[in-house]
């Protein structure tokens, strides 16, 4: 079971349960009933789920005939986000390394376990927030409507994301209104992009904004930046290690996803990352070629939303650091030395079973009053095979 | 210093580019888990690292003391190897004798001792050349 307070939504848990017990809390169709009008915001991820001959346009289409007044493609926000981050770094003075704030599940593990490097994330709002803030504005003003009425879900393929829009950090509130997953619409998306055939006027597509899909896209898209891409949450720990041992200050920013090769391969996706990274880089060929650089937004537009502090990250990010082993450095000691003496007599298989990640995280959640040394499979048995022993008494075989 | 709450010992051993950094990461997760503020550490880990690479590129082996009172945390770094002449010049930024293949690893910029010096409350260096070098250093946290 996963703790609330350690829990960092890499939704592991979702992709690794056989038997679906874990599922994403997701937008229902009702929702959508709450509002006047709807908007369907999907990661761009979603374009590489259909192979590599359905274009974005026709994925658009299809979505939008789910039962949504309209769809934003996100590919121009990334875009410009790209921009914005170009402008950043050229004017900052570090901490460096600086790192994206794309993954949410980053951002929550930084929050958690590396708060002193809270001032290396990019101050930067992410691209389907700022997408969600000047899609509502822009709504608002041609339609006439009143911004509360009108309802923005996001498409994503994690519950990462989900979760950052129910409990944003950065942001007092999401200026998402809900999302669904890409795994849920999957099925009826398929049929509709069937049933609809090609598109005619396919709308445009920023090459450098599709990228972000996949790990290594957001970098690509930089100017002249000295830049890393990290993925998964084994690498990621190793790096921000480094990065709070002093090293890597050479460079200037980190483009990090807790999921193995960013977004494509988030628990909430369906197609393979292969097939999915392969289908995004055919899309970016044919989209680059037509729009020369791949960049679709006029410079004097990033320009103008870069002096009005359009994308600023919102709210300063608090630390949620780790809980002390005690109350104070002598206690923690103490209770140090218990772990200790505990995990000398566990198995050390680290087998999960007793519902700690590993022996030593029972060991602790056992000085924490949390967990009982018995709640070991192996301690327990052994206590059970001492106990008949000594029923039996001596003298028997 | 105050009695040691806490005290633990590592090897760290000379060539070992392959686990280097660990042991800094190691003391890191304690002192985390020991409720040392987080800026703290930081300087600390940063000393570690330093200290821990410095005796993979230069010494044979060496034991890092690590120890921490209601005041202070003390680290020890004794290490066996070919110590250090001309201990001034050592801490000069940019000076180094790594050679071509420490620097081809993106070591050995020459700002190992500095970097040390600058991150911590209190720094000492003793070597015997031809014997080993004792590096001592406190960060307080109290």
């Amino acid at each position: 079971m996963a703790d609330s307070e350690l829990c960092i939504d890499c939704g592991e848990c979702i992709r690794w349960c056989r038997h679906g017990a874990v599922r994403a809390a997701t937008a229902k169709p009702a929702d959508l009933k709450r509002f006047k009008y709807t908007v369907a915001l999907p990661a761009l991820t979603l374009y590489s789920q259909f192979g590599k001959d359905v274009e974005p346009g026709q994925v658009l289409r299809a979505l939008k005939s789910l039962g949504f007044d309209e769809v934003y493609d996100l590919s121009a926000m990334c875009d410009m986000h790209a921009s914005a981050t170009d402008a950043y770094l050229s004017e900052c003075r570090g901490p460096w390394p600086k790192i994206s704030v794309t993954c949410p599940a980053v951002i929550h593990l930084i929050l958690l376990r590396y708060p002193d490097m809270i001032e290396n994330l990019l101050p930067i709002e992410p691209a389907r927030e700022l997408a969600a803030k000047l899609l509502r504005r822009r709504l608002a003003e041609e339609r006439g409507l009143d911004p509360t009425d009108i309802g923005l879900f996001f498409i994503t393929p994690c519950s990462a994301i989900l979760h950052s829009i129910h409990s944003p950090v950065g942001l007092e509130s999401s200026y998402l209104d809900g999302a669904f997953s890409i795994a849920e619409f999957y099925g009826p998306l398929l049929r509709a992009i069937k049933a609809l055939g090609p598109v005619e006027n396919p709308p445009p597509i920023s090459a450098r904004g599709l990228l972000w899909a996949m790990a290594g896209g957001e970098i690509a898209g930089l100017r002249d930046a000295n830049t890393i891409t990290v993925a998964g949450a084994r690498d990621v720990l190793r790096v921000f290690d480094h990065i709070e041992e002093g090293k890597l200050q050479a460079v200037d920013f980190i483009e990090a996803y807790i999921c193995p090769d960013g977004c494509i391969s988030g628990p909430l996706t369906v197609e393979g990352r292969y097939a999915a990274r392969r289908t995004i880089q055919r899309i970016v060929r044919r989209h680059g070629q037509r729009v020369g650089e791949g960049s679709v937004i006029p410079e004097e537009k990033v320009r103008a939303l870069l002096r009005e502090h359009f994308f600023d990250l919102e709210e300063h990010l608090q630390a949620r650091p780790l809980r002390p082993l005690g109350r104070n450095l002598r206690e923690a000691v103490e209770r140090r030395r218990e772990v200790q003496r505990l995990l000398s007599r566990l198995p050390g298989k680290d087998c999960a079973a007793c519902g700690a990640p590993t022996c030593a995280a029972l060991a602790e959640d056992v000085v924490r009053g949390e967990a009982s040394l018995s709640d070991c499979v192996f301690v327990r048995i052994e206590g059970l095979l001492e106990a008949a022993a000594s029923t039996k008494g001596p003298g028997h075989e | 210093m105050k009695e040691p709450l806490y005290a633990e010992s590592f090897k760290i051993r000379g060539g070992d580019f392959e686990h280097g950094g660990e042991v800094a990461t190691r003391i890191k997760s304690i002192c985390k888990e020991l409720g040392i503020r987080p800026d703290l550490i930081r300087r600390l880990s940063i000393a570690n690292f330093e200290a821990e690479m410095n005796v993979i590129m230069y010494a044979d082996e060496a034991d890092l003391c690590f120890q921490v009172s209601t005041e202070d945390v003390r680290v020890v770094v004794a290490d066996r190897g070919q110590g250090i002449s001309d201990i001034e010049l050592a801490m000069t930024p940019g000076w180094s004798t790594a050679t071509a293949e420490m620097r081809a690893r993106g070591f050995g910029a020459g700002l190992g001792l500095p970097n040390i010096r600058n991150s911590v409350d209190e720094f000492r260096v003793d070597s015997r050349p031809g014997a080993g070098t004792t590096l001592t250093y406190v960060v307080r946290i109290a």
